[in-house]
């Protein structure tokens, strides 16, 4: 089905309007306006017949601009690489829409969201629960209306989130808000009856950086790059990506073919030096510091290599809208052949002696069993779908940067355990190096940066998706006038993989609840991303 | 061997030395096993050897916080000291151990379960949940644990004929390897992880799961006792296993029988840091279904003594 | 079982030790590393293309008087993106390679103040917001060599005398010579808490 066909079919059933708010029709993306009467037919269609998967939601304030708060559902249809955006238009008279979550289980947490941030009620939602402000925030101050200022500090509120009680007979055993196995502050409440866990609630969001409000009230449009870089600790690369990505679309930017390939190279040296640290990690919550002490040991070269192409170990800061700003000159190619080399070779060696160790197979197998139909309902993304067999990558699906150009495989295990996600990720390294090659030898020479004369109109809509080391990364833009988008929205994969956590852990162990936890790769900075208040800023800098 | 008979100066020269093995010995051998075979195994510098005395002088020096108004706070970290190295004084350490007429196996086990039963207080006593889960899983390690120990000691009894532990080491040392003390033997050292609390068997600690058991709301001076007590712990565990089921080099002469139960203490030390390296941790069931199998191993080891094997 | 273990050990024990005794001796960086953003006070001009383009927006600029402009970096915000040292037209800013920033008073220690003396608009006695950085620079009266020749392009035309008249064509190349001359006019400071 091509994006047009799509278009006049959501036109016959649902009088979807394409085009709206910018006309934006391109091949592999459509945007189409739905009125709220219709939303919830439109959604069950898409999700129930047409094989749609949920991304995310994002409540824009265009009160300025139209009067209305904008809605937008936005979905990805992998066969065949179709991403749809379903707008709804809000009054801000009876700031409320039809909750989808009934129909779509992965919207809960986006839903729950757009009620704290833009103040659009979902209607009938099952967990109305506070999702992301704090439990000290006011309780009609939606930080996410262009009227309410970066930087505030409103005096704290009484109200409180109610917790979840356990299930009768069962102790609550606390995992965080900091636990050492844990790298970032994240509270699950486990239900446990003896060592069996019956249930968990899970309380997030203690990471608010403020950086959606951020872009949308104080950087411009090349600041934000080096600030999404920060949403994430380990893969930042995927979000500036994602970020230049979804704003070179909604401006029509061509960028030069040299700057793809350096993307490319970029995020692959990522997601290699990602896996390898997550594995170390999953080692060390074990209680097998030599996997961690030694995947690291292989990661460090990675990281070296690193700093040479891009001046920094981790945060490489290379890109900008229109390109790159840092070139991979023909000198550091044999350098970074000989780091692919040595790492192949590392990298067979640990992978011969794994599968044979039976007291690692003990922890991994048939433990955090994250079955395929979960999966697929949940929505989740990256290696934690392919472990239990959803043959989704954002690479192949919906390709990107040079990806286009590149030959590989999906790496997918149906094992739906820990094993199966540590497998993945194993398997996504090796193909990572291959990647690597491939493009070093295919990467054409010529200029890495588009110069960019005029200025980025506003009332556009640009998207995009990149595959992070931990799955979908999403970030959806729409262009404002002063030099910054009206509204920025970035979707963290973990956003969608912990969601999936606390039903999972229903009837494991507890001494595999870290371990089950960690087995997501859970980046909780990432989807904590958006609060108002930036507490290290003080406010004469702002 | 005449030198055992010569009363009271050896007795206290042993005493002494026990003292020394138990206490100073236990923290080096820990410091040892972690810069040589530890850090070798995960290509990295490693600590000083002499960590372990750091950091137990740095604990010793802290405010003495206290979490709970319980006296078992207050008692427990004593207790188990004073119940390990008496366990310690009990134990055969190359020379005849300086107790060894006042007390025997079943004395030693009553010690033993008292250093464990002082722990699973002390964790009892806190109301954090990783506390409770901790005291939880160290009374169950303990209980699937120490009829291992038992059993083999009894082993060794049976064969000496007597319940203390210098004739067991000597009669193992005389009648050398029967069919039942071998596969007692095999049993005490694939026990021995567990006693000592490590890999695969570090399940009433896990740092990763429960935050070190029970002892995660203790500081200062009390966890400061309860470290040490646990190094001399593993030594007492490990003279056990080289005096009785090791059996050589104990009727050498004086300064050699002593240098070769260091010798035998350092390749038990390095034997079980080698598999701690190399192993995860398993959970709870998973440690029950093995410690089934080595207490059936050993049960078999039992009645292969009775009947004379 | 055991034949991977054995391989597991292999892999260990054929790395060797790999790790360094980090405080005594770091690993040096890499050629090109970003690390604490250093600022030349002699040949900064005050012109904030830095404070333009900075991510993180630590720097604050700020007239104190007619004369003065105070730069104050705030650089334990800095995220050491190197897009200042990108811009700088002076080349006033490089990323060093020092990365060892802690410190336990990271406020006092991480804040940079660079005053820079600048010229005043003859005719209203403030500074005037040319339309971009550059062409702050190339405005007459910038420098403090120039000062004879502000006031003519000042932004605030209700300010201006009435009898103000275009500078001679004479004028022009008499102060072209100068535009050549070393920034010595310029009097920088820094007052940078230790």
């Amino acid at each position: 089905m091509t994006t047009q066909e799509l278009a006049t079919q959501l036109q016959e059933r649902f009088d979807a309007e394409q085009g709206e708010p910018d006309g934006l029709a391109s091949p592999g993306w459509l945007s189409v306006t739905v009125c709220s009467d219709r939303l919830l037919d439109a959604i069950r269609w898409l999700w129930e017949d047409a094989g749609y998967r949920f991304l995310i939601s994002a409540g824009s304030d265009l009160r300025r601009e139209r009067g209305k708060y904008l809605v937008t559902n936005l979905f990805a249809q992998d066969e065949h690489g179709i991403y749809l955006a379903v707008h709804t238009e809000v009054d801000p008279e009876q700031p409320s829409i039809p909750s989808i979550t009934p129909i779509v289980p992965a919207a809960n947490w986006t839903e729950r969201e757009l009620r704290d941030m833009i103040g659009v009620v979902p209607e009938g939602h099952p967990d109305p629960r506070r999702l992301v402000l704090a439990d000290d925030w006011p309780e009609d101050l939606y930080p996410l209306r262009w009227d309410v200022e970066h930087g505030i500090k409103p005096p704290p509120s009484d109200c409180q989130v109610p917790r979840e009680p356990p299930p009768e007979g069962s102790s609550v055993v606390p995992l965080g808000p900091y636990f050492p196995s844990l790298e970032e502050p994240a509270y699950f409440r486990l239900f446990v009856e003896g060592e069996e866990v019956v249930g968990a609630d899970y309380r997030g969001f203690y990471n608010h950086r403020g950086i959606e409000k951020m872009g949308c009230s104080v950087l411009t449009y090349n600041q934000i790059p080096f600030i999404a870089e920060r949403i994430c600790g380990i893969c930042g690369c995927v979000h500036s990506t994602a970020y230049c990505q979804a704003v070179e679309r909604a401006a029509g930017i061509e960028i030069p073919e040299r700057a793809k390939y350096i993307r490319t190279i970029m995020l692959e040296l990522e997601r290699m030096q990602s896996h390898l640290l997550w594995l170390g990690i999953a080692g060390h919550i074990v209680g097998f510091d030599t996997v961690l002490m030694q995947t690291w040991r292989m990661r460090e070269p990675i990281m070296w290599l690193s700093e040479k192409l891009s001046g920094n170990r981790r945060v490489y800061g290379g890109n900008i809208i229109g390109g790159v700003r840092l070139d991979i000159p023909t000198e550091v190619h044999q350098d970074v052949l000989d780091m692919l080399d040595k790492l192949e070779t590392e990298w067979k060696a640990l992978y011969k002696s794994i599968p044979g160790d039976t007291s690692l197979m003990a922890r991994l197998r048939g433990t955090g069993v994250l079955p395929h139909e979960l999966a697929v309902e949940r929505c989740v993304v990256g290696p934690t779908a392919r472990g239990s067999g959803v043959a989704i990558d954002t690479r192949l699906d919906h390709p990107y940067a040079a990806y286009d150009r590149l030959e590989f495989e999906k790496c997918v295990h149906d094992g739906c355990d820990n094993l199966s996600r540590t497998l993945v990720r194993l398997d996504e390294t090796l193909v990572s190096i291959g990647l690597i090659r491939q493009a070093l030898q295919q990467m054409p020479d010529g200029p890495i940066l588009t110069q960019i004369d005029e200025d980025i109109p506003g009332g556009f809509e640009g998207f995009s998706g990149v595959e992070a080391p931990r799955g979908e990364v999403v970030h959806w833009v729409l262009t404002g006038d002063e030099n910054r988008p009206t509204r920025w929205r970035p979707r963290a994969p973990t956003y969608a993989n912990l969601q999936v956590v606390p039903p999972m852990l229903k009837g494991s162990q507890l001494a595999d609840a870290p371990i089950n936890i960690a087995s997501f790769d859970p980046c909780f900075s990432c989807t904590d991303r958006m609060e108002v208040v930036d507490m290290r800023t003080d406010d004469e800098y702002d | 061997m005449a030198g055992y008979e010569s009363g009271l100066k050896v007795t206290q020269m042993t005493l002494a030395l026990n003292l020394v093995i138990a206490l100073l010995l236990g923290p080096l051998m820990a410091g040892v096993v972690r810069k040589f075979v530890r850090a070798r195994l995960h290509s990295r510098q490693g600590p000083p050897v002499l960590q372990p005395f750091y950091d137990i002088c740095k604990l010793l020096g802290k405010e003495d916080l206290r979490s709970s108004s319980s006296p078992i706070v207050d008692f427990a970290p004593i207790v188990v000291m004073a119940a390990t190295i008496t366990a310690a004084l009990l134990t055969p350490m190359g020379m005849r151990s300086p107790l060894a007429g006042h007390g025997d196996l079943i004395v030693f086990v009553n010690l033993v379960t008292i250093a464990v039963v002082g722990t699973v207080m002390v964790g009892l006593s806190s109301a954090s949940p990783y506390s409770l889960i901790g005291a939880a899983r160290e009374i169950m390690m303990h209980i699937m644990v120490e009829p291992v120990l038992v059993i083999c000691l009894i082993v060794a009894a049976v064969k000496a004929q007597s319940l203390l532990f210098w004739h067991m080491a000597e009669g193992a040392t005389a009648g050398g390897m029967s069919i039942s003390m071998v596969i007692a033997t095999i049993a005490m050292l694939m026990a021995m992880q567990a006693q000592i609390g490590k890999q695969p068997f570090d399940i009433a600690e896990a740092e990763t799961e429960v935050m070190g058991g029970a002892f995660v709301e203790l500081s200062g001076p009390r966890l400061a006792l309860f470290q040490w007590a646990s190094f001399a712990r593993q030594i007492v565990y490990a003279s056990m296993l080289a005096a009785i089921f090791i059996p050589w080099g104990i009727d050498l002469a004086p300064p050699w029988n002593l240098g070769a139960h260091l010798l035998k203490l350092l390749g038990v030390y390095v034997l079980v840091g080698i598999v701690d390296v190399v192993h995860p941790r398993i959970r709870v069931e998973q440690a029950i279904k093995f410690f089934v199998i080595i207490i059936v191993l050993s049960l078999i080891g039992l009645g292969l003594a009775i009947g004379g094997y | 079982m055991l034949l991977s273990k054995l391989r597991q050990a292999l892999i260990c024990l054929l790395a060797g030790k790999v790790t360094l005794s980090y405080p005594a001796k770091p690993r040096p960086p890499e050629e090109g590393f970003r690390g604490y953003p250093e600022v030349d006070v002699n040949k900064c001009i005050g012109c904030g293309a830095c404070a333009a383009v900075c991510p993180a927006r630590l720097i604050k600029i700020e007239d104190v008087d007619q004369t003065t402009r105070r730069m104050t970096r705030l650089l334990e915000r800095c995220v050491f993106c190197g897009r200042c040292a990108e811009v700088c037209p002076e080349d006033a800013i490089t990323m060093s390679k020092q990365f060892e920033l802690t410190s336990d008073q990271a406020r006092q220690d991480l804040t940079h103040v660079c005053e820079v003396f600048m010229a005043t608009c003859k005719r209203c006695g403030r500074c005037y917001e040319p339309a971009t950085p550059l062409d702050r620079i190339m405005e007459p009266g910038f420098r403090h060599d120039q000062i004879d020749r502000g006031g003519d392009r000042c932004p605030y035309p209700e300010l201006r005398a009435p009898d103000s008249e275009s500078p001679s064509t004479d004028e022009h190349d008499e102060h072209d010579e100068h535009l050549d001359e070393p920034v010595s006019a310029q009097v920088a400071q820094v007052v940078e808490a230790k």
